[in-house]
């Protein structure tokens, strides 16, 4: 128990330490707001509304792909404990399962799930601008990308 | 927890004893999840697109492959007898070889059927095929499975694969939707199976089958609450993949909005892996017990054959009557099960095997004349079928039938088998159901055939039918059709190969010698 | 120190492991958020989890706990495919709940 102590105290430490600065600064700090202070930014448009929600789905993507990979980490552990236990059937078991693994990987790779940064195919817009299209009808169809019509039964 | 205890045991460098894995044994599934594996990467690395759809011909190869596999085992199980593998979790036997071959079957077929309404709706993509063939692989290892938790990893590869193919077509609305409840209401039975599994294992002390029959027959529980709870999570778990009566609601919005093909799977593939599941731990380990579980199985049959037949007449969408015909199938299917003796398993593998072919061909059919977009299954766009595609009037006509039971196909055998072995096992009020069901069902299926036949009127011009565009039917799906009606019939006229086939694929449990 | 005195025995791991299943299965009843529901069917998977190893310990077995592995990636694999799913409906009908799945019927 004892040898657990350090940690012990510098978990303490640590919450003691963070909890003592936030309201230092909270009690100390100089108080005087001003509508534009409080405002969410100070120069820029003021929002009127909330951001439509639209969270790049590659965060989702992410999320799954850790969550999957993390998983499969469960296996590995106490594989790495008892591998020389095993011996050569364990080490088998593994390659097969680190190769199955790893054919999601590639296959992951090969269609460009973990391009993280900006998306590099872009659509081609056609350059030629038409009369028809204006701020508005931009808009709407970008809010309309991707969405079947309600009535219709097929896309 | 585990780390610890397995540390423990393994102080020094004391090898652990590990069992020996019989990769032959394995082969079948090994060839499913390894050409899923290479079709994935190959895929993934290739275009999307091609002109000759070899996505779907490295299916349909490892399909081939796959009972290529079973054939050596066969034999092996013939003059050996059967034999279960690595430690005893997986078990070969005729049993298991039999519904590998139906999947296997149900997946050459269903993938035929793909190609060409993949190229339709512009979905092109190794994706689906590799899916299936995961799904064929937890099939399989339903099928296979000598460890309750081997079916359980089994029944969650062949589920979770299809959720995804149920929602392939992403534009429509319809196919998100029936993924999002095939999902939910597929984990939640998953759930149940699992804990079915939990009391089980808490009761026998194992989830090994051969153990707990083992156990079964040695000891008499003090108390079989935990037991007898357990079988009724395990039936709940498997009555949702089989689509049996109480847990049958998703079938139709299921089957109606997911894409045809894929249904075409899940109403032959999945089907055959959940009946392979539940003949194995309920007939073959649970048999001790019959006495127990026998009534309830009773009554899911009883109520799949009422409800699938009555409420298939009332609809008006070719799917969803196909869907409760399916759960009207699953009923007759249950007769086999609900008997427990050999000719009941006998009746219900063959009928597994017979019903692979007409369902798959039956959707095949719907999936040609639902034409672009996946939408055209009401009733009335069937109307006048047989003027403008006769053929492929004739080859639907011929599936319904079968699925109706006329003589000279192979419905009607299958029927016939399930119901002598019911007779044959006392339960007289069940085959009077059975029949009753198998009439008021054929109502519906000389329904459809009427209107495919009638029409509206004689002229062209109040035909409204007349104005509207051959239907196209890709050749791939042409050569499934063709296949599905060649077994339909010919079992029907030569039912002998298949009947000693099943005949001989009871499921055994053994323990593994090693 | 009552509690130390009180030995808590298998069957009340049991009854939790009952109410936890329970909670999920009536929860994924009731909810009509799709993520919500979603989780009613971790909270059910692990919920049969604890059972498992409670029976491993009673009796004195590691294939019980192994199971949970077992389980775990399977409710993750589970977790991945139905967030997938739910976010590709999500993404074209936002705030959508599970009545809103209403088109097919009959």
């Amino acid at each position: 128990m004892g040898q657990y102590l350090p940690i012990l105290m510098l978990l303490v430490l640590a919450v003691v330490f963070a909890a003592l600065s936030f309201f230092a600064s909270r009690l100390l700090a100089p108080r005087r707001p001003t509508a534009a202070k409080s405002a969410p930014y100070e120069c820029g448009i003021v929002p009127s509304r909330e951001p439509p929600e639209r969270f790049p789905v590659r965060f989702y993507l992410i999320a799954m792909i850790f969550i999957v990979f993390d998983i499969e980490i469960i296996f590995l552990y106490p594989y790495a404990v008892i591998h020389r236990e095993l011996g050569g059937f364990g080490l088998v078991e593994m390659a097969v399962f680190v190769v199955a693994v790893f054919a999601a990987f590639v296959y992951l790779i090969a269609n460009g799930a973990l391009d993280w940064g900006p998306v590099k195919h872009l659509r081609r817009v056609d350059p030629r601008v038409s009369t028809s299209r204006t701020a508005a009808t931009t808009v709407r169809r970008v809010g309309l990308e991707g969405r079947e019509p309600e009535t219709g039964e097929a896309a | 927890m585990t780390l610890g205890l397995l540390a423990q045991a393994g102080d020094g460098v004391a090898p652990i004893d590990t069992p020996g894995v019989a990769w032959s044994a394995l082969s079948p599934i090994l060839v499913l999840i390894g050409g899923a594996i290479v079709l994935l990467v190959v895929g993934a690395l290739a275009p999307r697109r091609s002109r000759i759809g070899w996505h779907a011909m490295l299916t349909v190869a490892v399909a081939g492959g796959t009972i290529a596999a079973v054939v050596p085992l066969w034999d092996r199980v013939h003059d050996d007898g059967p034999y279960s593998a690595v430690a005893s979790a997986v078990g070969v036997d005729g049993f298991s070889l039999f519904v590998t071959v139906v999947i296997a079957v149900a997946v050459a077929i269903a993938a035929l059927l793909t190609d060409g309404y993949l190229r339709r709706e512009g979905l092109e993509g190794p994706e689906p095929y590799v899916l299936m063939l995961l799904s064929a692989a937890g099939a399989v290892m339903m099928a296979s499975a000598n460890d309750l938790i081997v079916m359980f990893l089994g029944l969650e590869i062949m589920s979770i694969a299809v959720y995804v193919l149920a929602g392939l077509h992403l534009r429509r609305r319809r196919s998100g939707e029936a993924a999002v409840k095939y999902f939910v209401l597929g984990s939640f039975s998953s759930a149940f199976f699992l804990y079915g599994v939990a009391l089980v294992y808490g009761a026998t002390g194992s989830t090994n089958l051969v153990r707990i029959a083992r156990f079964l027959a040695a000891n008499t529980l003090a108390d079989q609450g935990l037991l007898i709870a357990g079988f009724a999570l395990l039936l709940v778990g498997f009555g949702f993949k089989v689509a049996a009566v109480p847990f049958h609601s998703w079938t139709p919005d299921v089957y109606q909005g997911s894409p045809s093909p894929i249904v075409a799977f899940m109403a032959s593939g999945v089907k055959a892996g959940g009946f392979a599941g539940l003949l194995r731990v309920f007939v073959a380990t649970f048999g001790t017990y019959r006495l127990d579980w026998q009534p309830v199985v009773y009554g899911i049959a009883v109520l799949s054959l009422v409800v699938g037949a009555v409420l298939a007449v009332v609809q008006t969408d070719v799917k969803r009557m196909l869907a409760y015909s399916s759960i009207n199938h699953a009923g007759f299917i249950l007769i086999g099960v609900q008997a427990a003796t050999d000719e009941g398993v006998t009746a219900a593998l063959f009928y597994l095997a017979a019903y692979t072919f007409m369902v798959a061909g039956a959707f095949g059919v719907v999936t040609v004349v639902g034409r672009r977009g996946d939408g055209h299954h009401h009733l009335d766009d069937y109307q006048g079928l047989a003027r403008r595609q006769p053929l492929l009037a004739l080859v639907f006509a011929i599936f319904l039938l079968a699925q109706a039971g006329v003589p000279l196909t192979s419905g009607f055998l299958a029927k016939f088998y399930v119901v002598e072995a019911a007779i044959e096992a006392r339960s007289f009020w069940l085959a009077l159901v059975a029949m009753v069901s198998a009439v008021v069902s054929a109502f519906l299926y000389l329904r459809i055939v009427l209107v495919m036949y009638a029409g509206a009127g004689d002229g062209a011009d109040t035909d409204p039918a007349a104005g509207r565009p051959r239907l196209a039917v890709p050749a791939a799906a042409a050569i499934a059709l063709v296949v599905a009606v060649a077994a339909t019939i010919g079992i029907g006229l030569v039912p002998d190969p298949l009947t000693r086939t099943a005949r001989d694929a009871t499921p055994e449990l053994v323990a593994a010698s090693d | 120190m009552i509690l130390a005195a009180t030995p808590i025995s298998a069957s009340w791991y049991l009854g939790l492991s009952a109410l936890l299943f329970t909670v999920g299965a009536v929860g994924l009843l009731v909810r009509r958020n799709p993520l919500v529901m979603f989780m009613c069917v971790e909270l059910m998977l692990n919920a049969v989890n604890l059972t498992f190893v409670t029976f491993a310990r009673e009796l004195d077995d590691v294939g019980g706990q192994v199971v949970v592995f077992f389980v775990l990636v399977v409710a993750a694999a589970e977790v991945v495919i139905g967030l997938g799913i739910i976010v590709g409906i999500l993404r074209r009908r936002p705030g959508a709940t599970a009545d809103d799945l209403s088109l097919l019927k009959g």
